[in-house]
């Protein structure tokens, strides 16, 4: 159990790195990569290049928050926290494949909540799994 | 089991999780099939039907794989959490996500067969596509309803 919450621990760091390579990592690069630059010749991201992106992160982002937070339950159940911890990171993992999509069509002003609901989750997800695996190999 | 409460909270965003999944699925097939310049989507579903566009086995295969392994995980997880619910019978769920498994098959594999000019209409795809979207639908429903 450890090993498969270390694995998802490392899956979410590359994942942070994986976006930020491909999408970017502050408002200014993440709307030249959604939107490009006419003046300076940089084509926008395609539509579905884009969609294809927000659907593996969805599936992704599915399998690494059912595995983790069915392990947090099961050792940290009784924790009043728990429970919003779980729709938390949950809700969070949802809007920002969401979020992303919907800055396309709706607008750069998206792309800050994009960013912020993206890292909360991530976050969110390193300290469940911190957490396991502190109970897994030091209780 | 201890805390099932808590556990159907994460089996409630599968549900969620899985509609946006399969949105954005059918979404890019539609955009592969010309959805997207300036096409409506009755026009695209004729397109699809009459002159489906071409694809290479590279292409098919690339889209294969991947959908392999996550329809297969993915139905495989959803189907599992209807066993431990005493509302659905076991032997309906073992129905239900055998008809999901084989559509999902059928959904995966038909577009070879027009690559291959086996079939010269899309309708099969179309077909496939809606007979999965469909089952799938209904299996995620009895999920919601064993919950």
């Amino acid at each position: 159990m450890a090993a498969v919450v270390f694995f998802i621990l490392l899956y979410l760091g590359l994942d942070i790195a994986l976006h930020a390579y491909v999408i970017g990592t502050d408002v200014h690069s993440v709307a030249l990569t959604l939107f490009g630059d006419a003046e300076n010749f940089v084509e926008p991201m395609l539509l579905d290049t884009l969609l294809l992106q927000v659907h593996s992160d969805l599936f992704m982002s599915l399998f690494s928050l059912l595995i983790l937070t069915s392990i947090s339950i099961r050792l940290h159940g009784s924790r009043r926290i728990m429970r919003w911890a779980v729709h938390f990171v949950f809700v969070l993992g949802m809007l920002s494949a969401v979020t992303l999509l919907s800055a396309y069509f709706v607008g750069a002003w998206l792309i800050p909540v994009w960013i912020a609901t993206f890292v909360t989750w991530h976050v969110l997800g390193f300290v469940l799994g911190g957490s396991v695996l502190k109970t897994l190999l030091f209780s | 089991m201890k805390f099932i409460a808590l556990y159907k909270i994460p089996i409630t965003y599968l549900l969620l999780y899985a509609v946006l999944i399969l949105a954005s699925g059918v979404w890019l097939f539609l955009l592969s099939q010309g959805l997207d310049s300036a096409q409506s989507l009755n026009h695209t579903l004729k397109d699809i039907i009459h002159t489906p566009e071409a694809k290479s086995v590279r292409g098919l295969i690339e889209v294969a794989t991947p959908h392999l392994f996550a329809m297969g995980m993915l139905i495989f997880v959803a189907a599992h959490f209807m066993l431990f619910s005493t509302r659905v019978s076991k032997k309906m769920t073992a129905v239900v996500s055998l008809i999901v498994f084989g559509l999902a098959l059928l959904d995966i594999f038909s577009y070879f067969a027009i690559s291959f000019g086996w079939v010269v209409s899309g309708w099969l795809k179309l077909f496939a596509l809606f007979a999965f979207v469909s089952s799938f639908v209904v299996l995620l429903a009895l999920l919601a309803f064993s919950l």
